[in-house]
């Protein structure tokens, strides 16, 4: 036995000075200790015999860290209480403390074992570990622990035995085992505050016993205490404490809105007066009536900008659709519905409106719409069988006239046709040249009206008197008696022009009319073209065509009067007409001995009875073309205009009549264009000009704008199948619906139709969530 | 060939170019059907080239026409950037993408219209926070806090607090006794969940943030209190014990205020206290905004309104002085709560913000309860963007010029003060509720972060902010039930409560290392900042 006493005539050693007198010892063979220190620190460890003894230090009045790194074969009793860090970091000592320890007893242990016969202070048992390379370090208390014990612990058992603690409300003192990982902790008596979040509470399990038991007996023999064992082994007052295991603890705080909500909330929410609300939460893309936008199949909502530009409203796309879908007849039939001239007029004259924004022109060139009237020029259609015996005039056998005659005996109605002429077909007889216009087609057409039952009366110049008479016997009258009074402008020598419209109809004759060598035609437009062709064929050696402005004749009559040798000037203001020629304002001499004027005309309507009102000489109709009771008008005689505005103007006038014979209202036409943005080009391949199929093949080419061509492709490229093709008593035969319990409102459908029927709209559904109360 | 000429508004225009890969697109619909702001559309494209493969040049057309995924071409359907169309897309083949070049500032006003938004300012989004960082940490010298053991008090007053020789104790018996009125305080979490109106969000936006406050308080033992912003209150609400967890705004239009009062004889409980509302550092002297495509018909009810473009006037008709708003509006405030209630006032950031402050210090009825600074970083439903971009103040320096001021009369923390705007903007609204509170703060306030929690995806570079045109594509700020429909109000709330939660830890992680267990309101010692000018303007440390 190595004594130390640490004070000697009151000279305290130094805690370095008692290390090195333990250390010196050691070395010198000794291994067992009786040291009276005063307050000297870390006494006890890390130390180690030379020969691998046990060492063994019985210690009083040790300072902190008694028995601190202390290794195994070493063991440490302290006789009476022992300050803070009792066995701190201990890697595999015994110590034995019969007193109270202090503060952070059996802190870091991470072997051995601590016993403490009385109370421990703070943090005691914090950060215990284990090591599984050697054993796990035991930590046991007599008494009680003060707060925060056992922070952090992560291996070890310690065992807290609560003898005497009855006046503490927990023996683990407040907030134990927060942050513990691993190891066990056993206590007997209040457990109070222990944190929860943390460590688990439960009873002893028999493998619990078994170690208490074994335990109890050493560690009461050691500190002394063996009279207690009966005390402290009734083993329902002990819990244990392990830590919840990493698989147990929650990874987020615990927080279950759902379940507030269904059970604590307000009732139906705080809305719930205002608002009626099923919490059902949707996706981004729904169906139904949570779509935001719903496709609408809008087939013939808007007109093809062919049939809008046609003033006879001639819906091309849907000959050309009959076509594609092989119904010919149907389709050449279509025509005849809108005018009774598809061949003299649409293939032949008519400068083709409808060809002017075609679609297709956006891609190569427009379709050949005007060609197309040529294949109905010699379809028949069927007599109507069930007549109305309302019976009409029409003054005038030229297209306004024969347009609404047509018309009108289509409806039923018994149709006379008064003409001033030898002929039928006022203008298109008797102005524009046959080169133009094939006369065989004209007649052929005509032969059409007549067989409709039309009645022709030739050679029948209308006065006042024969019109009070017409009047009287039919229940309508139309006037589309044209413009046949040529304008002439009273410049100085006015009275030398040569009138257009007598020329041409003298040269239509087939009279021989004599013109001068040098030629001049005021009015580039077709009748000026007319009129110099004219010239050319009478012998003229040169003509030259003025305007004041831009010439308005196609491109393909004025290129017919350039390759004849025809000079076209513009812009030209006339001053003066002389023996030489045209004086311009500007002084200049356009050298002429013939100069005719085609410039336009007006009506002559001195057969109309008083009363009916002109304006600049023209008949102003009303909306429903009337001017009079029971008279109405069409054509030229409103204003001059194109054979295809006469057809059109003549169609509408007989609509109007039959509104009137039959006692019905007559709605005018109304005319929306398609928007150009709602059609896909993108489709169709760039054409060759030299690549053109015949106008009858052309349905290829046609877009369909408007309407639709029934080509699947928004019913194959819905990305939800929501689009089915359904028999119907629409145009056609046939629709595409909808299926909202499918549809999601993407608008694919919209945005690839190349016709543009697809349209999307904003859901209107309304979803009734809230309310005003 | 389409003619486009110079002066057409095309994608390349706008704030956001949809950025798409026909490869990956399968055309299912989904970024089309998802888009709220109808800025892309399904088209045809035509895909038409004439290639040789032969071993001389063999011209061989091919053509194809493909559908695509497009962006539309106009300012009226402008993609705002909010980026549905890449969250609902299968494939990842479309994204909007920031135009760096964009032009929308200069062809938005197109009409002789204001351009409008709802959001943050875009143009003033730099943070004065971010230059501070909390330097004083105690190593060695005061005892360090462990944030996860010790007991903080994390509180701060809302209600006008009295000197101790102010409080009417008197000594009857030898026992101290108080009698007589002492203004409310209630000691809150120092965090308010700031005034988002019944307007500007959806029923379940405006309900989950409710949800969530009364969640905190009843399962987290967490004080925090929402601002119903004007707007009006929810009357089962007011009817309700929940009603504890909220301060009711009233703002110069007094929208829904008439509801309120008929509510008051139904009221279990009190609110937690009134908000005047002065001015919103978003929009400083204007005033609000509910357009009329979000006036639904709830809201006509409970602001007793038809369905309009709402616009409160920039003041309060009634007051034409700090006096006078003290008397009048803090007075009837008081009095319609019995003085029970306390009764703060909300001001934007200003450069006067200073003499409001002291003026209130002089309240000689001592019914002003607190005093609420708005910075221009400040979110709104619905602003002119010029307001929002070029009008306002930053907050934190006018913050620690109240707070000094009320220091160098001796009344720290008399009127409490609590400042917002940008709170969270980083996404660590802790940081900036603890710099905010060691500059002087009681407590700050914070809006849109709260909703950037339920899943708004708006941002102060320029994204979506489109909460005033009624497509808010997340349901959040909205009142078309289609899309209110959208938001999940559970998790919506649950995000809310899950981040005041990690706030909580995160905000004493900061209290900790100071040594502070209480809130260190005006311990700008533990600030440091690298910036010189910073440091000088607000009297803290200077770090490099």
């Amino acid at each position: 036995m190595y004594r130390i006493n640490t004070l000697q005539n009151n000279e305290r050693m130094s805690t370095q000075d008692l290390l090195q007198a333990i250390n010196a010892a050691i070395e010198a063979g000794e291994s067992d200790f009786s040291i009276e220190a005063s307050g000297q620190h870390d006494i006890g460890g890390p130390l180690w015999h030379p020969e691998g003894k046990k060492l063994r230090f019985t210690v009083t009045n040790p300072g902190q860290r008694v028995g601190c790194m202390c290794l195994e074969n070493t063991e440490i009793i302290v006789e009476g209480p022992a300050s803070a860090d009792v066995g701190w970091l201990n890697a595999g000592g015994k110590i034995v403390v019969k007193g109270d320890g202090g503060d952070t007893s059996a802190h870091c242990a991470a072997s051995g074992k601590i016993y403490i016969g009385g109370r421990v202070g703070t943090r005691s048992g914090s950060l215990m570990k284990y090591d599984p390379l050697y054993s796990a370090p035991e930590f046991w208390v007599l008494k009680n622990c003060g707060s925060f014990s056992f922070e952090f612990m992560s291996g070890g058992t310690a065992v807290i035995c609560g003898y005497d603690s009855k006046e503490f409300a927990s023996v683990v003192g407040d907030r134990s085992c927060v942050g513990m990982v691993g190891g066990k902790l056993y206590f007997r008596g209040d457990g109070h505050g222990l944190s929860t979040k943390d460590v688990k509470v439960s009873a002893l399990g028999q493998d619990d016993i078994e170690y208490l038991s074994n335990g109890m007996t050493e560690f009461l023999a050691d500190i002394g205490r063996p009279e207690l064992m009966a005390e402290l082994t009734c083993w329902d007052e002990w819990r244990k404490v392990v830590p919840w295991t990493y698989e147990e603890r929650p990874k987020k705080a615990s927080a279950d809105i759902l379940s507030y909500r269904k059970t604590e909330w307000v009732p139906g929410g705080i809305f719930g007066d205002v608002c009626d609300d099923d919490w059902q939460v949707m996706g981004l893309v729904a169906t139904g009536k949570y779509r935001q936008r719903v496709p609408f199949w809008e087939n013939m909502k808007y007109m093809a900008p062919c049939e809008f530009n046609c003033t006879a409203s001639i819906p091309s796309q849907q000959r050309f659709n009959l076509l594609r879908e092989g119904k010919v007849d149907e389709a050449y039939r279509l025509v005849l519905e809108y005018t009774p001239f598809p061949g003299s007029v649409c293939g032949a004259v008519c400068m083709n409106l409808c060809m002017d924004e075609c679609t297709r022109s956006q891609v190569d060139i427009s379709a050949q719409i005007g060609r197309l009237g040529t294949y109905s020029a010699d379809v028949q259609i069927p007599t109507v069988a069930e007549k109305t015996g309302k019976k009409v005039a029409v003054i005038g056998g030229g297209p306004a006239g024969l347009s609404a005659a047509w018309q009108m005996a289509r409806d039923g109605h018994e149709v006379t046709v008064y003409e001033a002429h030898e002929a039928m077909g006022g203008k298109m007889e008797q102005v524009i040249p046959r080169s133009r216009l094939p006369h065989e087609t004209l007649e052929m057409e005509l032969a059409r009206i007549e067989k409709m039952g039309v009645r022709f009366i030739t050679n029948y110049p209308v006065d006042k008197a024969k019109f009070a008479a017409i009047r009287h016997e039919n229940d309508a009258v139309v006037v589309a008696s044209g413009g046949h009074v040529t304008k002439i402008i009273p410049w100085p020598g006015h009275e030398r022009i040569v009138k257009g419209l007598d020329f041409l109809k003298a040269v239509n004759r087939g009279e021989t009319v004599k013109v001068g060598k040098r030629v001049i035609v005021i009015g580039c437009g077709n009748s000026g073209m007319d009129a110099a062709v004219g010239a050319y064929q009478m012998g003229a050696e040169q003509v030259v065509c003025i305007d004041v402005q831009r010439p308005a004749a196609f491109q393909k009559e004025i290129d017919h009067v350039q390759e004849l040798g025809g000079e076209l000037i513009w812009p030209v203001f006339t001053k003066e007409i002389t023996e030489a020629g045209i004086i311009t304002q500007t002084g200049e001499l356009i050298k002429g001995d013939m100069v005719i004027i085609t410039i336009g005309e007006s009506p002559d309507l001195s057969f109309l009875p008083a009363g009916i009102e002109l304006d600049r000489g023209c008949l102003k109709p009303a909306a429903d073309w009337s001017v009079a009771e029971g008279i109405f008008t069409a054509g030229d005689t409103t204003k001059p205009g194109r054979l295809v505005d006469a057809i059109g103007m003549g169609r509408q006038a007989a609509l109007a009549v039959s509104a009137y014979l039959t006692g019905t209202q007559y709605i005018g036409e109304q005319k929306n264009k398609i928007p150009a943005t709602r059609l896909k080009t993108a489709y169709f391949k760039k054409c060759h000009s030299c690549d053109l199929p015949s106008a009858k093949e052309e349905y290829n080419r046609c877009i369909s704008c408007g309407t639709c061509r029934d080509c699947h492709m928004c019913m194959k490229s819905c990305p939800e199948n929501a689009i089915s093709r359904i028999a119907s008593k629409e145009a056609g035969g046939f629709e595409y619906v909808v299926d909202a319990g499918k549809c999601i409102g993407c608008g694919i459908c919209a945005g690839i139709c190349p016709s543009g029927i697809w349209a999307m709209y904003n859901n209107a559904e309304a979803i009734n969530m809230y309310k005003i109360v | 060939m389409e003619t486009v000429k110079t002066q057409d508004v095309t994608f390349n225009d706008l704030a956001w170019k949809i950025k798409y890969t026909p490869d990956r697109c399968t055309m299912c619909g989904s970024c089309v059907a998802a888009c709220t702001f109808n800025a892309i559309e399904a088209r045809i494209e035509r895909r038409s080239i004439t290639v040789s493969t032969g071993h001389q040049p063999e011209p061989n057309q091919r053509h194809i026409a493909v559908p695509v995924i497009r962006q539309k071409n106009s300012v009226a359907n402008a993609c705002v950037g909010c980026g549905m169309c890449e969250k609902v897309c299968p494939n990842n083949a479309i994204q909007p993408i920031r135009n760096e070049d964009s032009r929308l500032n200069v062809v938005g006003r197109a009409g002789g219209n204001p351009l409008k938004r709802g959001g943050r300012t875009n143009l003033n989004a730099e943070r004065v926070l971010d230059k501070i960082i909390v330097g004083r940490i105690s190593q060695m010298t005061d005892p360090s806090l462990d944030s996860e053991r010790h007991t903080f008090d994390v509180l701060a007053p809302f209600g006008r607090v009295l000197l101790p020789q102010e409080l009417p104790f008197s000594v009857e018996n030898g026992e101290i006794k108080m009698q007589g009125w002492v203004p409310p305080v209630h000691w809150i979490y120092p965090l308010i969940f700031s005034d988002m109106s019944i307007g500007a969000l959806s029923t379940r936006a405006w309900e989950a943030l409710s949800l969530a406050t009364a969640y905190l308080n009843e399962k987290h033992k967490m004080p925090v209190r929402m601002c119903s912003g004007e707007g009006g209150m929810p009357v089962k609400l007011m009817e309700s014990e929940y009603l504890k967890y909220s301060i009711i705004q009233i703002a110069s239009g007094h929208f829904g205020w008439n509801r309120i009062v008929r509510a008051l004889p139904k009221m279990k409980v009190d609110p937690a206290g009134i908000l005047i509302k002065i001015g919103q550092g978003a929009k400083p002297g204007d005033g609000g905004l509910l357009p009329a495509a979000k006036v639904a018909e709830h809201i006509q009810a409970i602001r007793g309104v038809p369905k309009a473009d709402l616009l409160s006037p920039p003041n309060h008709q009634g007051l034409y002085s700090i006096e006078e708003s003290v008397q009048k509006m803090f007075m009837s405030m008081n009095a319609a709560f019995k003085f029970r209630v306390p009764v703060a006032i909300k001001c934007a950031a200003s450069a006067t913000s200073v003499s409001v402050y002291n003026n209130l210090l002089r309240d000689p009825y001592k019914i002003c309860g607190g005093f609420f600074i708005d910075g221009i970083q400040g979110g709104t439903g619905a602003a002119n963007e010029v307001s929002l971009d070029h009008t306002g103040h930053p907050v934190v320096s006018k913050l620690r010029d109240c707070y000094q001021s009320a220091v160098k009369q001796g009344s720290p923390g008399r009127i409490p003060l609590w400042a917002g705007s940008g709170v969270g903007m980083t996404g660590n609204a802790a940081a900036d509720a603890f710099k905010m509170i060691c500059l002087g703060a009681n407590g700050v306030f914070m809006g849109k972060l709260l909703i950037q929690l339920m899943g708004c995806v708006g941002n102060e570079k320029g994204r979506c902010n489109a909460c005033n045109t009624g497509f808010c594509p997340t349901g959040i700020c909205t009142q078309d039930p289609r899309l209110v429909k959208r938001l999940d109000i559970d998790r919506a709330a649950q995000n809310i409560v899950e981040y005041m939660l990690a706030f909580d830890a995160e905000f004493k992680k900061l209290m900790a290392p100071v040594g502070n267990s209480s809130l260190p309101v005006g311990r700008s010692d533990a600030l440091v900042t690298n910036d010189r000018a910073v440091a000088d303007k607000l009297s803290i440390t200077y770090a490099c």
